[in-house]
């Protein structure tokens, strides 16, 4: 097996023992189950959040905290003195969160289309580019936290600090048409707000705003090269 | 054959000197120390060797390579345990050897180490559920994996208890025996004295000498002490104060205490044993490698 099979194979390994793996895809299956007893068959606002809500987790919460543990313990710093170079590690660690969304995802499309009911669109290119650019803001502020956090414990706090804000403006604590109009105005445009906006688009059947996929792209391309700007490897 | 040379290597932080003139060479098959304490510009030194820090100046090849330019080639022949680095707390022990192993062209069987360093029953076991000695064994094996020429060693023993310190330098002579070259770094001069063939005395920033551990020793032009007990009368004072080397002869009552520089010692016994006198309770201070540390630097090691 070459160095990046194996690596990719032992890192899935270590992102199924850890534990807060399972909470990531436990807590939004959680809000969907709880929630999903009231819902009407064919419900397009329950599904989008939970979405959201995984997402945002995987990438505020796991992201940063694996990298910057990564960082903090010098796995990265030894790896450098191997024949592989360190930048693998960090591909492979982004792959494996990739699949963790993907699993938490797939998780409550599978649970919520069964069990109870409620929408699902068709596999349009809407979905996908909704998923993949709100998978790409998340996972940029992740990595810009994973770049400027000293170490894992910080970047973990850092994420959860961050966390609740957004998803309150993002609408996820409640609906956005009872929020005070102009917090549901600026959380349109966070990334998370976005990210559930675009979704609930897709879901009610329409096209999602092209101004909010850009507002999307934008937070993606911007952070990541914020994060590509101040990362260390030690 | 030398595989390391370092020549003139300088490292600059802003305005603090860490390095400056370090000279040195490694010859192959043998135990090289890198001794000094914390803060001396060891790490940064061997750093720069491995090829994880540039220098500011100066040049290193290490097996004829440069460690930044043909850094690729270098990393297959090198082995690194470094200071302060953990391992996923998940990950078990032959999952890492196992997977360091893949890094490399011609790697060792993990197999093997395993049972070399004592690891053979917590193959299976996660790396956070290791003993401090067991996780530093696990290191070592790890710098072993890729089967280096060289091995880099960096505070091999610290934090382990005096037990596993011995064992630990009984499988380093191993390392050795089997014809890898072995750099050293260590704060603890009994480890150094133990197991280092020659020693680079690191001190601010510079190398204040390079010697065998017995030489540096032997080096110290400074006075030490012998003591012994008469058996029965005699004038130790007109007896001894001659002798070449000797700077004092204090008695108390059939206590003698002899006060010198270089071999006083045997000339010492020489002379009772001449005379007939017959001593007891013979000391002669044993001097180490802290000694050598003093008397080069002028101040004391810790």
């Amino acid at each position: 097996m070459t160095a990046l099979a194996k690596l990719t194979a032992v890192e899935l390994k270590l992102l199924v023992r850890e534990p807060g793996s399972m909470f990531t895809v436990l807590i939004p299956l959680f809000i969907l189950v709880v929630f999903g007893s009231s819902i009407e068959p064919g419900d397009t606002m329950l599904l989008p959040m939970a979405l959201a809500i995984a997402v945002g987790l995987v990438g505020l919460y796991m992201l940063p905290t694996t990298l910057a543990t990564y960082r903090e313990r010098g796995i990265l710093r030894r790896l450098s003195t191997t024949p592989l170079r360190p930048v693998n590690m960090l591909v492979v660690q982004l792959l494996m969160q990739l699949v963790l969304a993907v699993a938490a995802c797939g998780l409550l499309l599978v649970v919520a289309g069964t069990v109870l009911g409620a929408r699902l669109p068709g596999a349009g290119w809407a979905v996908v580019a909704t998923l993949l650019l709100g998978t790409a803001a998340m996972f940029s502020i992740g990595l810009l936290i994973a770049s400027l956090a000293a170490n894992g414990r910080t970047a973990n706090g850092v994420g959860v600090l961050l966390y609740f804000p957004m998803a309150f403006l993002a609408g996820l604590m409640q609906p956005a048409n009872q929020m005070p109009a102009l917090l549901a105005r600026i959380g349109e445009y966070t990334p998370l707000g976005a990210f559930r906006q675009s979704l609930q688009d897709v879901w009610a059947g329409g096209s999602p705003s092209v101004v909010l996929l850009g507002v999307m792209a934008a937070y993606a391309v911007v952070l990541s090269a914020a994060a590509a700007r101040f990362f260390r490897w030690e | 054959m030398a595989v390391i040379e370092v020549t003139g290597l300088a490292k600059r932080y802003a305005d603090l000197t860490v390095l400056d003139k370090v000279s040195f060479s490694v010859e192959e098959g043998e135990i090289f120390g890198i001794l000094g304490p914390n803060g001396a510009g060891k790490t940064t030194t061997v750093e720069c060797v491995e090829g994880l820090r540039q220098a500011d100046s100066g040049s290193i090849r290490v097996l004829g390579l440069d460690p930044i330019k043909d850094g690729r080639a270098l990393r297959e022949q090198i082995g690194v345990q470094l200071q302060h680095t953990q391992l996923p707390e998940n990950i078990k022990v032959w999952e890492a050897l196992d997977l360091y192993a893949s890094f490399y062209a011609a790697p060792r069987d993990w197999r093997e180490l395993v049972e070399q360093w004592g690891l053979a029953d917590k193959r299976d076991a996660r790396f956070g559920k290791l003993s401090g000695g067991q996780k530093q064994r696990l290191f070592i094996a790890l710098a072993l994996i890729g089967n280096p020429r060289v091995a880099f060693l960096d505070e091999l023993t610290t934090g382990l208890d005096p037990q596993a310190r011995r064992a630990t330098w009984e499988l380093i002579k191993q390392v050795r025996a089997s014809g890898v070259t072995v750099v050293l770094v260590s704060h603890f001069m009994d480890e150094v004295e133990e197991l280092c063939d020659r020693v680079a005395v690191f001190d601010r920033g510079g190398i204040v000498a390079i010697d065998t551990p017995r030489g540096l020793i032997e080096g110290i032009d400074a006075e030490h002490q012998m003591r012994f007990t008469l058996m029965a009368a005699a004038d130790p004072e007109a007896l001894l104060a001659d002798l070449p080397g000797v700077s004092g002869v204090v008695r108390d009552g059939d206590r003698v205490v002899v006060t010198g520089r270089g071999d006083f010692a045997t000339a010492v016994t020489a002379r009772l044993a001449r005379h007939h006198v017959l001593v007891s309770d013979l000391r002669i201070d044993k001097r180490t490698l802290d000694d050598a540390f003093l008397a080069l630097t002028g101040r004391s090691f810790n």
